[in-house]
Formats: structure tokens, C-alpha cells, sequence
């Protein structure tokens, strides 16, 4: 416990460096911004910001990644409750009760209770974060390579099982991810591999040009074909920010149910926060006294998805910052941006770079509480934004994307690869194909590849050790077992409503 | 990779035997995987990858002609890109040394990678060839072919016009993607953004660009 205590205090005393607070208020708020508005999201701005933060500080960067992360799940609930259009996938589901409530005169009341409700899960994650981090590192260092090698295929399977979309094709994106890591040299011999005797291959393909090309390009394209939103901006004036005590009495279980399942969610690699905030918001109805006031201004139908989707993305970071495993497509950007500034993600990161594993969780808690500050008194000025137009923003996230992409090494060569990633990306969706698990299958490529030699070279060729070495082996058969139930008929009808809905 | 450009409002019917949208995306699988037929055979040891893009061609005729019905084009396309891709990546790294002793050579998990997704490629294509799917969706061509030329544009005339050039070009280009742009609004717009790319990038983080043409 003491410990703990200490780690904390050395995580605050790296946290509460001007800078890092800097950085920190940063993230937030650019986080806050993405949030808001609808069309951009967090992993397309967190690829967008990739390269500017090769010239900081490694604490500093990730400081202020997790910061755009954790901050774009705040903002996304300003417009659901506003304007009726989810700024973010994970608050989707805010839209019904917090638009209806904001219909009834109480968007304030709504904004608050989220924001509170975001405070509070982003308080208990931290805590859990930092709680779980120690024990999980330890488990992680008794690992052997054939661990290692079958704790990224569960790791992998967990996320491809509790995505939306078929299981299958999200299989064969990892492998395609997978294949796409081994472009370049061979890390044991330095053998050139499929570069095609391209120069700008030897090194492999740049991790920013991919995440660019797949989730930021491809979204802006894929945005471009539909018909132009109607943004129906609320026009009365916030009042009363202010929840009631009653208010503040009725969300008050909601908040707390919705972080502990957040929290769970959040921690098994798929779609963490998204999952979590519909889980929570289902689970409020199911017990709620009277569930037909769902969907009709119900003030648990806001405070329990929007906690649950901030405690997901704070305990997502737990098996990245132990295990060294992203387990989704934020994730695994942050891998990408720790392996720029070239920090190995695993188990060692604790021991070996402490101030930066608890100075990124303390920003946490600081980060959460910024938000709280500066988010309800800007609220006008987020709606503000709202106003600006599509046609007017993509064109600057194009530019700023390539500019981005041309900075990191001074190749225009990277821009033409992720302008080529981009269309790759667009005929991905075309093809109900997620384009998530490739970049996991891509950033986890090199080391399961390491590991997986390594553990075949160990055992002399021998390819039953995966299954004779005991944890391995229940690693494994996890794994196995997770797909065959993915695929049953009956789970697979029930998890196609699940993301469905 | 792409094909079914021009898809079929009807979708594919069973008993429907040839439609434009059959015709269109099969014709496109066969080309390019005789294409890459004819590149195999310049390289050395490609027995295995030059069946599988054999059997593609062959699948892409009879799907052009109507001899096998798509039910589900998305799936079935999709699984054939992704039979593709690994074919590819096997004629890529045929050169590279494999398995040594107890060791694993630079070309032994490519070549492992790659035949398990073309297993599941090939899985994914079956499962459209058989169960019915949505048609593919259409495709756009103006917005997202401006997009690519603004990006591929901004590739080319960083190194030779420098930044500001080059930023505001790209943004005028990729805006003309857009169905309700207006010129003097972009205008403006477009400058707007260079210098605030210009503030932040080169005096704020200080990275070496050359902001405008260099004459020699």
C-alpha cells in the first residue's frame, strides 16, 4: 500500500511539472474539441497528432495523447445533448435521454450530471489503474516468449470478438495488419523483406502513414459521400447549469454503476468504451422502477453511459501499460507513439520508466479534473464551434494531416503511402471490413513475430510447446474457446443485436 | 482494388446469369491476377502463389460470364482481395531463406502469415459466394479522387514550392471535392489555414521547412 502511495506521489510530482500540465490541459482540450464535433474522431485526431508530438518530451506526448483520448469522451456528450448528434461514437446512446432532456429546458442540469458522472469514473480508473498496474506487471515478467506469443493472440481474439462486424473478417485483417508489419528489414538478419526494391520500404511502412491513411483520410472521404448533416443547434440559452439536489440523488447510483461496469469493460481489449457506455445504459433500463421514462429526459440515461464510457477509456490503458497489449485502435496509436519515442511497451515500462507509467496516471486524475473546470463554463463556446462547416473543416484536417505525415521524416514518399492507405481504408468500409483490427494486427506484428521465433527456436522447432507449457496452454485454449463461442449461431444472432442497436 | 465500380441497383439475384456489375468486378479480378501471373513467372520459386493467382483468374471469368452467381459481393470480393494480398506476399518474399535447423529465416513467417489469411480469404469469399449479402456500395468518384489528388499533389510540390505553396494548393484542391463550396469563402479559408500551419509548424515547432519556391 505504501507503495502505491509512493508511486502516486512520484506519478504527481512528474504530473504537476508546469509542462506536463501544459500538455496535459492541451490534450484535454483538443480532446474536448474533437469531442464536440461530429465527423472526427478521437483515434482519426490521435493519428492526426502523432507526429507533432515527436519533438516533446516522451511524458509530455503521452501525457497529452491520453489527454485528447479521455477528453473526447466529455465533448462528445455536449453535442449529443445539444444538437442530437453524437460527437463521438461512445455517446451515441447520450443522445436519447440527454437531447430529450435538453428539449425539456434542462441541458444544464444534462452537461452537469455528465460531467460529473465523467469525474467521478475518471477518479475510481485512476485509482484502479494505478491499483492494478503493480500486480499485472509481476504476472507479465514470468511470462516466456510462448506466453507472451499466446497472450497477444488472446489479446487479439478478445478484441476481434467484442467488435462489431463479422469475426472472420476481422481475423483476416489482423493477419493482413500482421503482413503489412513485415514489410522491411528482418529483425533477426536485416534481410530485406517485400520492399519490392523500394527505398522507402527498407525501413518497413511508418506506423503514423497507416493509422493517417485508415482512419483519418478514409473517414474524411467516407464523410464526403454523405448528404450534408443538418446541424439543428439548440437555441436556447443554457441556464442553471446547476444540477437539483434531487438530480443529483437520483443519478447518483447510476454514475456508480455505470464506472464499475465501464471499468470491466474497459479493461478487456474490443470496443472499451463504446461497449461500455451501451452496457451501462442497458442495465440502467433493465432495473430501473419505471423504464419507460427511458428515451423521455431520464437523467440516469445520461449519467450512467457517460460515466461507464469514461472509466472504459481510463481502465483501457491497463493492459497496454502492464502487458504491453493494446487493446483497441487507441491503444494502439499510443504503442505507435511510445515506440517513436522509443519506449518498448510491456511489462518493463514500469520498472524501467517510472516517472513516465505514474506520471501518465496521475495526469489522469489531473486531466479529469481540468475537464470538469474548464469544460461547463466553455460550453458556449464548443457550440460555437459547431457552426463551422464541414466543407470548410475537412480540407484543413487534409492539409494538416500532410503536413503532419511530411514532418516526420521529410518524405513526401510517406505522404503517397498514406494517401494510398487512405483509399485502402475507404474500400475496407465499402467491404464491411473494420479497419481497427488491422492496425492492432500491424502494431503488435513485430513482436509477435519475435516471440514467436524465439519461443520456436527455445524449443528446438518444437511447435506443441504453445500447448505443453501450462499457461500457454490456457491462454490459448481461452482463445480457441472465445472464437468457437463467437461463432455459435445463437451468441453470434445475440451479439449482432447487441452492436446493432 | 477496385472493382465494382459500376454496381447493379438489382443486386445479384440467383438465376440472374450475367449483369454489368458481375461482369465489371470478375473482368477486374482477372486481369489483376494475370497480371501477377505473368509477374510470378519472373520469379524464381513461386509454384505455390502462382496456382493461387491461376485459380483467381479462373474464378474471375467464370464470375464474369455468369458461370458462378455472387450472392454476396462484399464478402466475395472482399475474401478475394484478401486471397490477393497474401498471393502477393508470397511471390514477395519467395527469395527470402526459410527455416534453418531449430530457427525460423526472415521468410519463414510471411510465408506463415500468408497462408493462413488466404485460407481465410478464401473462407470470406466463399461465404459471398453462397450466402446472400447486400450489393456493394456505390462507389464515389469526384470527393474522394479530389481528396487523393490533393494529398498526392501536396507529395509533389512540398520538395519543389515549399510549404505555403503547397499547403494552400492542397487545400483548394481538396475543397473542390466538396458539393457546396464557394469560392471566396475557400479562399479565404485556404489562407487562413496556411498561416496558421505555417505558425504552427515552423515557428512554433520549429521544424526546417521551406516555406516558399527555391530558384537556383
Amino acid at each position: 500500500m505504501s507503495d502505491l502511495l509512493a508511486n502516486l506521489w512520484l506519478g504527481f510530482h512528474v504530473a504537476a511539472n508546469p509542462y506536463n500540465i501544459l500538455f496535459c490541459l492541451l490534450g484535454a482540450l483538443v480532446g474536448t474539441l474533437v469531442g464536440v464535433l461530429p465527423g472526427i474522431g478521437s483515434v482519426a485526431t490521435i493519428a492526426m497528432l502523432l507526429p507533432i508530438t515527436f519533438g516533446l518530451p516522451p511524458v509530455g506526448a503521452l501525457i497529452m495523447l491520453a489527454g485528447i483520448y479521455y477528453g473526447a469522451q466529455y465533448g462528445g456528450s455536449t453535442t449529443s445533448v445539444l444538437v442530437n448528434i453524437p460527437g463521438e461514437a461512445t455517446s451515441v446512446i447520450t443522445c436519447l435521454d440527454g437531447h430529450q432532456m435538453a428539449r425539456q429546458g434542462r441541458a444544464g442540469p444534462a452537461l452537469s450530471i455528465a460531467a460529473i458522472g465523467s469525474f467521478f469514473a475518471g477518479c475510481v480508473a485512476t485509482v484502479l489503474v494505478a491499483a492494478l498496474g503493480q500486480p499485472l506487471t509481476s504476472l507479465a515478467l514470468l511470462f516466456g516468449p510462448a506466453e507472451y506469443f499466446s497472450l497477444m493472440v488472446l489479446g487479439l481474439i478478445f478484441a476481434v470478438v467484442l467488435a462489431k462486424g463479422s469475426v472472420l473478417k476481422a481475423v483476416a485483417m489482423v493477419l493482413t495488419g500482421l503482413l503489412l508489419s513485415m514489410v522491411g528489414s528482418d529483425l533477426e538478419t536485416g534481410a530485406g523483406r517485400m520492399t519490392f526494391d523500394i527505398a522507402e520500404l527498407a525501413d518497413g511502412i511508418g506506423f503514423a502513414n497507416i493509422a493517417m491513411g485508415v482512419f483519418g483520410f478514409a473517414e474524411i472521404i467516407r464523410n464526403l459521400e454523405l448528404p450534408p448533416e443538418s446541424r439543428d443547434i439548440l437555441k436556447t440559452k443554457i441556464t442553471n447549469l446547476m444540477p437539483s439536489r434531487q438530480d443529483l440523488i437520483d443519478s447518483a447510483g447510476a454514475i456508480a454503476r455505470g464506472t464499475a461496469l465501464g471499468s470491466l469493460v474497459g479493461i478487456l481489449p474490443g470496443g472499451g468504451a463504446v461497449i461500455a457506455s451501451f452496457a451501462a445504459y442497458t442495465f440502467e433500463k433493465k432495473i430501473a422502477k419505471d423504464p419507460s421514462r427511458f428515451g423521455r429526459g431520464a437523467i440516469q440515461g445520461v449519467a450512467a453511459p457517460e460515466s461507464a464510457n469514461n472509466a472504459a477509456a481510463q481502465t483501457s490503458f491497463i493492459p497496454l501499460l502492464t502487458l504491453g497489449i493494446p487493446p483497441n485502435a487507441v491503444m494502439a496509436l499510443m504503442v505507435g507513439a511510445m515506440t517513436i519515442h522509443g519506449i518498448v511497451p510491456g511489462p518493463q515500462v514500469m520498472s524501467k520508466q517510472p516517472e513516465l507509467f505514474w506520471g501518465m496516471i496521475a495526469s489522469m486524475w489531473i486531466g479529469n479534473l481540468m475537464l470538469v473546470v474548464i469544460n461547463l463554463p466553455l460550453v458556449g463556446v464548443w457550440v460555437s464551434l459547431l457552426r463551422v462547416p464541414y466543407r470548410l473543416l475537412y480540407p484543413s484536417i487534409i492539409v494538416f494531416c500532410c503536413i503532419g505525415i511530411y514532418s516526420i521524416n521529410n518524405s513526401p514518399t510517406d505522404v503517397s503511402i498514406a494517401a494510398i492507405f487512405g483509399v485502402v481504408g475507404y474500400w475496407l468500409v465499402k467491404h464491411d471490413f473494420e479497419p481497427a483490427p488491422l492496425l492492432l494486427g500491424f502494431v503488435l506484428g513485430p513482436l509477435m513475430e519475435e516471440n514467436l521465433r524465439r519461443a520456436m527456436l527455445i524449443a528446438r522447432g518444437d511447435a506443441t510447446v504453445f500447448f505443453t507449457r501450462p499457461i500457454s496452454a490456457v491462454l490459448l485454449s481461452t482463445a480457441i474457446i472465445l472464437l468457437i463461442l463467437a461463432g455459435l449461431p445463437k451468441i453470434r444472432r445475440r451479439r449482432d443485436e447487441v452492436f446493432v442497436e | 482494388m477496385s472493382e465494382g465500380v459500376s454496381p447493379s441497383p438489382r443486386g445479384t439475384r440467383p438465376g440472374f446469369s450475367v449483369n454489368t456489375h458481375n461482369l465489371i468486378g470478375g473482368l477486374i479480378v482477372t486481369v489483376l491476377a494475370l497480371f501477377m501471373l505473368g509477374y510470378a513467372f519472373y520469379v524464381p520459386n513461386t509454384v505455390i502463389p502462382r496456382f493461387m493467382v491461376a485459380a483467381l483468374a479462373v474464378i474471375g471469368i467464370a464470375v464474369a460470364i455468369g458461370l458462378l452467381p455472387v450472392h454476396g459481393p462484399r464478402d466475395f470480393y472482399g475474401g478475394i482481395a484478401l486471397v490477393l494480398l497474401p498471393a502477393v506476399a508470397l511471390i514477395a518474399s519467395a527469395e527470402l531463406p526459410g527455416q534453418r535447423g531449430f530457427a525460423f529465416g526472415p521468410g519463414t513467417a510471411p510465408r506463415l502469415f500468408s497462408f493462413v489469411l488466404a485460407a481465410l480469404g478464401a473462407a470470406v469469399a466463399i461465404g459471398g459466394v453462397f450466402a446472400e449479402g447486400p450489393p456493394i456500395e456505390k462507389y464515389k468518384i469526384r470527393g474522394p479522387s479530389l481528396v487523393i489528388i490533393a494529398i498526392l499533389g501536396f507529395a509533389a510540390m512540398i520538395r519543389p514550392l515549399g510549404l505555403v505553396p503547397a499547403t494552400f494548393l492542397a487545400f483548394m484542391i481538396s475543397i473542390l471535392g466538396s458539393s457546396e463550396m464557394r469560392w471566396i469563402e475557400s479562399t479565404i479559408a485556404g489562407a487562413l489555414m496556411t498561416l496558421f500551419c505555417v505558425l504552427l509548424f515552423v515557428y512554433l515547432l520549429n521544424l526546417p521547412f521551406q516555406l516558399w519556391p527555391r530558384f537556383y
